[in-house]
């Protein structure tokens, strides 16, 4: 005997919830995404190579001022040397202070400091 | 005996007179002013640098030296008497922000602007490529502080 009422329908539907975007909407979107992302990368890149421009040439506008500060303090000190040297050999018949050990006029940086 | 020597010689010289005032100032306020020496001082500087080509020797160029340190503490106050408060506020953000340009762009623009006005000089980065904004002066730049 059926319930009062009859049975209820027999359910044969599929029950598939909607799951997300399909696999085309997911690489497109990540397509999207990647190519902004490449897009700010390339430019970035540009920028980075024209802020290292900019701070290259700030260097170089500084160097003839810095230079010339180093060049004053090293006569400074060369005069020093020579005359230190000069004192110390004083009873040296012949001594040249400050003469170069080379036999040529080329400049070298003193590699020993005397004061 | 050397080391009373050694100190007389060398008070002798390094407290001469000096025919030239020393700038004094740090790599902030340099780097900051560093265009615009490089735009004020220019002749200058190219003197002193073909002289120094020339010969190493620091003997060789101290007169065209002591033209590009006067040039520069010229530059200098003519810099703190008109741009002060820009000048300030700009090498005061460079030191904060590890001496990068590009972290303080806009005190820089406040400075770039009010040296033109007054000095009429502008800051101009060599070789940037033709028909492209300088760097200094992009508006929407990739690389900026992460604190506005």
């Amino acid at each position: 005997m059926p319930p009062p009422g009859g049975f209820e329908s027999v359910k044969y539907k599929r029950n598939l919830p909607f799951r997300g975007p399909g696999a085309f909407a997911i690489l497109g979107g990540v397509t999207l995404v990647s190519a902004y992302g490449f897009y700010r990368l390339g430019k970035g890149n540009l920028e980075k190579r024209e802020l290292e421009r900019e701070k290259v040439w700030s260097r170089i506008h500084l160097v003839p001022l810095l230079l010339a500060e180093g060049d004053r303090a090293a006569y400074a000190r060369h005069q020093a040397d020579i005359a230190l040297e000069k004192a110390i050999m004083k009873d040296v018949a012949g001594w040249e202070a400050g003469k170069s050990v080379y036999n040529n006029s080329k400049y070298e940086s003193p590699r020993i400091n005397i004061s | 005996m050397s080391s009373t020597v050694q100190s007389q010689f060398v008070d002798a010289q390094t407290t001469a007179p000096p025919k030239v005032e020393e700038i004094g100032a740090t790599s902030g306020p340099l780097k900051s002013a560093a265009f615009f020496i490089g735009a004020y001082c220019k002749e200058y500087n190219e003197d002193f640098m073909l002289c120094k080509a020339e010969n190493r020797d620091p003997a060789h160029c101290l007169k065209e030296g002591r033209r590009v340190t006067r040039c520069t503490a010229d530059l200098l106050t003519k810099m703190r008497e008109n741009c002060a408060k820009q000048f300030e506020t700009h090498w005061n953000c460079l030191e904060r922000n590890n001496q990068e340009y590009y972290m303080c762009r806009k005190p820089e623009r406040a400075l770039n602007s009010c040296m033109f006005e007054k000095l009429g000089l502008l800051k101009t980065i060599p070789g940037t490529p033709e028909g492209q904004k300088p760097i200094h002066e992009v508006e929407n730049p990739v690389y900026t502080g992460v604190q506005k």
